[in-house]
């Protein structure tokens, strides 16, 4: 009997149980989907949040390793650029130097502008006994070609004979042996170098043209534009 | 007798196919929902096992409870309160009663059919 109403009203009853049912699933589904999702959103996004924060450390410090690599290699480009621009100077100081000490040994030929100077003796002078008095000495010479050097002339020659840094000059008489060549007089002493200061220094106040003239030497002094100076090989061969 | 069943599984499989998003905020109202129904589901069940079950009484206690609850809920944020815990309580303890009740009535049930049983083996 209860059986044939179970059966008779199962739409309604039925229907609502199912339909709640129904309901209460999904409820119960989405609440799960949701949580679920939720999970994986949220536990990605922090995740996702974390490892942002860690690549961005990651690249900081990353930025840093490689700004501090910057700074050295800057460094390092630095100092290579100092040593070589100051290499660069050395050299050219050197080169400069070198090209000096050549012009002083009278290794090459010397070129440029100059003076020349020209040590005459005197004229016979009948009152005079003493004919040392009125000729150009050694010592003259010496005067002159020490000044001249001191000056910063770069090549000095006499008479053609082109001056070493271990040339000798001696007087024997009348004439003067330059390394073992022997010359009379007009001494010709040309000499390469600034010529406003090697006259200048020349004729300076008690100096050695002074000196020259109180000796009674003819000297005369000519500025050059052009003096051109053998080697000291070329003069000897 | 498979139909509620049914209607759970076809109601999970809906749930769990929606990709519905829903405000974060809003997910104490699902799980207060959730309770309400499963409560009122329960209750149903007591009901039926009871034979006091009314269509009536489980269909408005089933929407009346969830709407209860969503409105405590919803009462509660406003104000500043955790009432929807007060709903998960009550709820939660509902959710036991019922279930101890039916649980013991289906053991009696049990126990009648196994006496019966035995007495018919006897006879």
């Amino acid at each position: 009997m209860s059986r044939n109403k179970y059966m008779k009203a199962p739409s309604r009853k039925s229907m609502i149980i199912l339909i709640v049912c129904i309901i209460t699933g999904f409820i119960i589904g989405f609440s799960y989907n949701l949580t679920k999702d939720n999970k994986k959103i949220t536990s990605p996004s922090v995740s996702q949040e974390e490892t942002y924060r860690e690549d961005l450390i990651r690249q900081q410090e990353r930025n840093k390793e490689l700004s501090e690599e910057l700074n050295e290699l800057q460094q390092t480009i630095r100092d290579f650029e100092k040593t070589f621009a100051s290499n660069k100077d050395e050299f050219e100081i050197l080169q400069q130097e070198a090209e000096k000490l050549r012009l002083m040994l009278g290794e090459i030929p010397a070129v440029g502008q100059g003076i020349r100077i020209t040590l005459n003796d005197a004229e016979y002078n009948p009152n005079n006994s003493n004919p040392n008095d009125y000729i150009v000495h050694d010592s003259h010479i010496f005067k002159v070609v020490n000044e001249l050097k001191i000056s910063g002339a770069e090549a000095i020659s006499i008479n053609g004979h082109r001056l070493k840094s271990n040339s000798y000059i001696n007087c024997t008489g009348p004439v003067i042996t330059i390394d073992g060549s022997q010359y009379p007089a007009p001494f010709v002493v040309e000499a390469v170098g600034n010529p406003e200061v090697l006259i200048s220094s020349l004729q300076i106040v008690g100096g050695v043209f002074d000196q020259l003239i109180n000796d009674q030497i003819v000297v005369t002094i000519e500025k050059k534009g052009q003096i051109t100076m053998p080697s000291v090989n070329e003069t000897q061969s | 007798m498979w139909l509620p069943f049914l209607g759970l599984i076809l109601g999970l499989a809906l749930g769990l196919l929606t990709d519905i998003q829903i405000p974060s905020m809003y997910e104490n109202y699902l799980s207060i929902a959730v309770l309400a129904a499963l409560d009122t589901l329960f209750g149903g069940i007591r009901a039926y096992l009871q034979q006091v079950y009314d269509d009536k009484v489980f269909i408005s206690g089933f929407f009346f409870n969830i709407v209860l609850a969503a409105g405590l809920a919803f009462l509660g944020v406003h104000l500043g309160v955790d009432l929807y815990l007060a709903a998960i309580f009550a709820f939660g303890v509902r959710l036991f009663q019922n279930i101890a009740v039916i649980r013991r009535i289906l053991i009696q049930k049990w126990d009648e059919r196994h006496i019966k049983k035995s007495e018919k083996t006897i006879e």
